[in-house]
C-alpha cells in the first residue's frame, strides 16, 4: 500500500513539475513564435505593400466585390492588399495586389501561374503606381497580349474592389455582361440577343454591328457610341444628329451592298485555299478560306477531325485586311477550337502581308496557329492576282 | 455525397498513398522487427489498428474540448503520449478479464505499440491537418489499414528473403531494409491513384 | 562487456555502439529527415540535446523513481524535455520547425531516448549518463549526416542546399524518396557491419534489452523473430 503510494506521488509530482517547467517555457516562448507566425503570414503581403502594418482578412462576404478577388486584407493605413485568381491565358495566374489608401498599386506579384511565357513574372512592376483610371491604358506585352491584358484586368479588379471596400461604387461588370447591356439598351427590340455581323464594307468610323437575332434589326458600334438601327436602316436610337447621319449612311451601304461572285477558275495561280472571292460594290474582297488545321494536319495519334477551318476575310483591293472571322472549325476542343474566338481572329484586323504574322499563337496549338496563318497569306497572293499584280 | 467522396479520398490516401510505413517511416521498428512470420506480422498490423482507432477517438476531443480551450497546446505532445500509454494498459487489462481469448493473439503486442511513433504520430497529424471527428477515426483506420497492408506483404517479402544467399555483412537487417526499400517502391505507383479516384 | 572510463562512455556511441548503425534505435527520424543535410543535423542535434537532458534528469532521479512507475516517469520527462525543445526551436528556428514537422514531436518516442534512459541514465551517475548522452547524440548526428549526405549529393545534387557541380545536373530523386532511404540505410548499416566486423557487441543483447518497452513487455514477441533474424 504504502509502496503504492509512493508510486503516485512520485509519478504525480514528476508530471507537476514538467507541466511547470513546460509553462515557463511557454511563456517565455509564445510571443516570440506569435510574431514569427505573424511575420511569415505578412511576408506575402509585404510583398506587394512594403511598409504594411497590422495586416486583417477582410469578411468578403460583406461586400459585392469582382468575382476575381478571393482574399482580401486591410491595412492599418487604410490600404488594402487582394489575392486575385485570373483566367490568362491558360490555366490562370494567382495574384497578389497591394493598393494603399490613396487607390495607386503599391505592388503586385504573381504567386503562380500555369502560363508559359514567363512575362507575368516581371508585369507586376509595370503597374505599380497605377490608379483605376489609368490601368486600363498600360501597355500589355506584345506576344504575351492575353497573359498580361488578364493581369491588368486583375489589378483592375483590386483597384476596383478596393474603392468599393472604401464605400465607393464602381462597375464591376465583366465585358460580356456590358456589351449585352449596351446592345439592349440600343435596340430593346433585339430582345437581349445579338450576334456579331461581318462587316464586308469599309465603313466609316463603325467598328462593330450586331444583328438581333430575331431580326428585329442592328446595333451599329461607332467608337462608345451604340446605335439601334432597324431592319430597313431607320436609326431608333436617341443619337446625336451627326452620329445619326453617320450611321444611317452606314445602314444604307450595309443594305445597299451589293457583291460580284468572281469566277476562280478563271485564274490558274489562285491558291487552293481560296474557296470563293467576292468583289464588293466600293471595291474590296470577300474571301472564303479553308486553313488546314490540326483537324488536317493533326498527328495521326490525336485522331484529327479531318475538317478544314473556314475562314472568311475582308480585304481592301492595297491588300489590307479590315475583317476576319472564323466561320466554321472542328479542331480539337478547348486546344485549337480558340482559333474561333475573335480575340484570336480579330487580331488580323489592319494587318497587311509585312505583317500579318505579329499576332499572338494559341497556346498549345501551333498547328492550328500556323495553318491559319497560311491560309491569311494566301489572301494576300488572291488580292494581288484579281488585281493583276501577280 | 461529398462528405462521403472526401472520407473515401482521406482513406484511400492513407492506406495507399502516404502509407505510414512504406512513404512516412513512422512505426519502422515493428515493421522491421515483428514482419517475420505471417502470422506475427497480421496479430500486430490489427493491434495497431485497434490501438490507432481508440487512441484517435480519445486525443481529439482531449485536443479540441480539453487542451484548445485551456490554451494548453503546448501540452499536446506530453498528454498524448500519456494517454495513449494508459489506454493500451488499461485495455489490455479488461481484454485479458473479459476476453482472454482476443488477448492471446493481440495483447503480447499490445505494450509494444505504447511508444511506437505511428500510433502517436497519427495522432497529432490528425490534429495539424484539422480533420474532424469523423475524418480523424477514418484516417486512422486508413493509417491502421495501411500499416496491417505494409506488414502482410513484407512477412511475405520476407519469407523468400530466409531462403536466398546473401553477402554476409548484409545479412539480417540490412537486406531486409534493401527489400523494403523495393516494397516502398512498389507503392510509389499508387501515387496519383487518389487524385483521379473521382475524376 | 563494457568498460565505463568516461573516454570509453563517449566514444563507444560514435561506431561500435552506434545508435542507428550498429543498435538500429531510432529508425523513423533517421529515414525520414536525412533527404537533407540541414534536416538531418537539426534532428540530429534536437536529439542530442534531449538525451542529454534526460539522461541527466532521470539519473539524478534513479533512487527517486520507484521501480513501478518507472517507465511512464521517463515518458514524461523526455516528452517535457522534446515540448521545450519544440517550442524553442520554433521561436528562434521557425524554417527547421517546418522541415522537421510532426518529427520533432515524435523524438519523444524515439527508442534511443527512452532505451538509453532505460539502459544507462537509470543505472549510472549523472556524469556518465551526460557523457553517454553526448556520445549517443553525436553518434545518432553523424549517421544522419552521413545518410543524408549520400541522399542529398545523389538526390537533390547539392549538400546543405549549395548546388554541387556535376551532381545538380544528374540528379536521381529516388535517393531523396522514401525507397532510397530505405535502401541507402540498408548498405550503411552493411558498410558498418563490415568495418566493425567482430568488434561490435553482439546485437542479441540489444534486441529486447533496447527496446524500449521492454519493460512492460511480458511476452517476448519480437524477441523471438528479431533474434533469430539477427544471428
Amino acid at each position: 500500500m504504502n509502496k503504492n503510494v509512493k508510486n503516485i506521488v512520485v509519478l504525480t509530482s514528476v508530471c507537476a513539475v514538467v507541466a511547470l517547467l513546460l509553462a515557463v517555457t511557454n511563456y517565455i516562448t509564445a510571443p516570440i513564435i506569435a510574431k514569427q507566425q505573424e511575420a511569415a503570414a505578412n511576408e506575402a503581403l509585404l510583398v506587394v505593400m512594403p511598409g504594411g502594418e497590422d495586416f486583417a482578412a477582410v469578411d468578403l462576404s460583406a461586400y459585392a466585390l469582382p468575382a476575381t478577388v478571393t482574399e482580401a486584407y486591410s491595412e492599418k493605413n487604410g490600404g488594402y492588399v487582394f489575392k486575385l485568381t485570373t483566367a490568362g491565358y491558360s490555366s490562370g495566374m494567382v495574384i497578389m495586389c497591394g493598393v494603399d489608401a490613396s487607390g495607386k498599386v503599391t505592388g503586385a506579384t504573381c504567386l503562380s501561374s500555369g502560363e508559359t511565357l514567363g512575362y507575368e513574372k516581371t508585369y507586376g512592376d509595370t503597374v505599380v503606381g497605377a490608379t483605376a483610371d489609368s490601368v486600363d491604358a498600360l501597355d500589355t506585352v506584345g506576344g504575351a497580349t492575353k497573359t498580361t491584358a488578364a493581369y491588368r484586368g486583375a489589378v483592375k479588379d483590386a483597384l476596383n474592389a478596393a474603392i468599393i471596400l472604401g464605400g465607393g461604387s464602381v462597375d464591376i461588370r465583366s465585358e460580356e455582361e456590358i456589351l449585352a447591356d449596351n446592345l439592349t439598351a440600343a435596340l430593346p427590340a433585339g430582345d437581349g440577343k445579338f450576334t456579331s455581323v461581318f462587316i464586308t464594307e469599309e465603313l466609316n468610323d463603325i467598328s462593330a454591328i450586331y444583328a438581333a437575332d430575331n431580326c428585329a434589326g442592328y446595333v451599329y458600334v461607332s467608337g462608345e457610341h451604340f446605335v439601334g438601327v432597324d431592319k430597313d436602316g431607320n436609326v431608333v436610337s436617341e443619337v446625336s444628329e451627326e452620329l445619326r447621319t453617320k450611321v444611317s449612311d452606314a445602314a444604307k451601304i450595309m443594305l445597299a451592298s451589293t457583291t460580284e461572285d468572281i469566277d476562280l477558275s478563271a485564274y490558274a495561280d489562285m491558291p487552293s485555299q481560296v474557296l470563293s472571292a467576292k468583289k464588293t460594290a466600293s471595291g474590296n474582297y470577300v474571301f472564303e478560306l479553308r486553313a488546314a488545321g490540326f483537324g488536317i494536319n493533326g498527328s495521326a495519334y490525336y485522331n484529327p477531325s479531318g475538317e478544314y477551318i473556314y475562314i472568311r476575310v475582308l480585304a481592301t483591293a492595297a491588300g489590307k485586311i479590315i475583317a476576319c472571322e472564323t466561320v466554321s472549325q472542328k479542331e480539337t476542343d478547348g486546344v485549337g477550337s480558340a482559333c474561333a474566338n475573335a480575340d484570336f481572329y480579330t487580331q488580323f484586323n489592319g494587318k497587311e502581308e509585312s505583317n500579318y504574322k505579329e499576332i499572338d499563337a494559341i497556346s498549345g496549338a501551333t498547328v492550328t496557329t500556323n495553318g491559319y496563318k497560311t491560309a491569311i497569306s494566301k489572301v494576300f497572293t488572291a488580292v494581288k492576282i484579281l488585281e493583276g499584280e501577280a | 455525397m461529398d462528405t462521403f467522396k472526401n472520407l473515401i479520398v482521406i482513406l484511400m490516401s492513407s492506406v495507399l498513398v502516404n502509407n505510414y510505413v512504406l512513404s512516412r517511416f513512422l512505426g519502422i521498428c515493428p515493421f522491421l522487427g515483428v514482419s517475420k512470420k505471417l502470422g506475427q506480422a497480421t496479430g500486430m498490423g490489427v493491434s495497431v489498428i485497434f490501438v490507432m482507432l481508440i487512441a484517435t477517438l480519445v486525443t481529439w476531443p482531449i485536443q479540441h474540448y480539453v487542451l484548445d480551450p485551456m490554451n494548453l497546446g503546448y501540452m499536446q505532445t506530453i498528454v498524448f503520449i500519456l494517454v495513449i500509454a494508459a489506454l493500451v494498459q488499461f485495455v489490455e487489462i479488461v481484454l485479458k478479464k473479459f476476453m482472454p481469448a482476443l488477448h492471446k493473439s493481440l495483447g503480447v503486442y499490445l505494450p509494444l505499440i505504447t511508444t511506437n511513433c505511428a500510433v502517436l504520430g497519427v495522432t497529432i497529424n490528425n490534429i495539424t491537418d484539422g480533420y474532424n471527428f469523423v475524418e480523424s477515426i477514418v484516417s486512422s483506420l486508413g493509417c491502421g489499414l495501411g500499416f496491417l497492408l505494409a506488414m502482410v506483404l513484407f512477412a511475405g517479402v520476407r519469407s523468400r528473403l530466409d531462403e536466398s544467399d546473401v553477402p554476409e555483412c548484409f545479412k539480417g537487417l540490412p537486406v531486409t531494409l534493401i527489400a523494403a526499400s523495393f516494397v516502398s517502391l512498389a507503392f510509389f505507383g499508387f501515387a496519383g491513384v487518389v487524385d483521379n479516384l473521382f475524376a | 562487456m563494457q568498460k565505463n572510463s568516461n573516454a570509453s562512455v563517449l566514444l563507444r556511441g560514435l561506431l561500435l555502439e552506434n545508435p542507428v548503425f550498429v543498435l538500429i534505435l531510432g529508425t523513423c527520424p533517421t529515414l525520414a529527415t536525412t533527404t537533407t543535410v540541414i534536416g538531418a543535423l537539426s534532428m540530429g542535434l534536437a536529439a542530442m540535446a534531449v538525451l542529454i537532458c534526460s539522461n541527466a534528469v532521470i539519473s539524478l532521479l534513479r533512487k527517486v523513481i520507484p521501480d513501478g512507475v518507472r517507465i511512464p516517469c521517463y515518458i514524461v520527462i523526455i516528452a517535457g524535455f522534446v515540448t521545450m525543445v519544440q517550442m524553442f526551436v520554433q521561436a528562434f528556428l521557425p524554417e527547421i520547425y517546418e522541415l522537421l514537422g510532426v518529427y520533432l514531436a515524435l523524438i519523444t518516442v524515439n527508442c534511443i531516448i527512452l532505451g538509453r534512459a532505460e539502459m544507462f541514465a537509470s543505472k549510472n551517475t549523472v556524469g556518465k549518463s551526460v557523457l553517454d548522452g553526448v556520445g549517443m547524440g553525436l553518434g545518432f548526428t553523424l549517421a544522419l549526416l552521413a545518410m543524408a549526405t549520400v541522399r542529398e549529393v545523389l538526390g537533390s545534387g547539392s549538400f546543405a542546399g549549395i548546388a554541387l557541380p556535376f551532381f545538380s545536373t544528374h540528379t536521381i530523386s529516388f535517393f531523396v524518396k522514401a525507397p532510397g532511404g530505405m535502401l541507402v540505410y540498408g548498405v550503411m548499416i552493411a558498410i558498418v557491419t563490415k568495418l566493425t566486423h567482430g568488434k561490435a557487441p553482439k546485437k542479441k543483447s540489444f534486441a529486447c534489452a533496447g527496446c524500449p518497452s521492454a519493460a512492460m513487455c511480458n511476452a517476448s514477441a519480437c524477441e523471438t523473430s528479431a533474434v533469430k533474424e539477427d544471428n
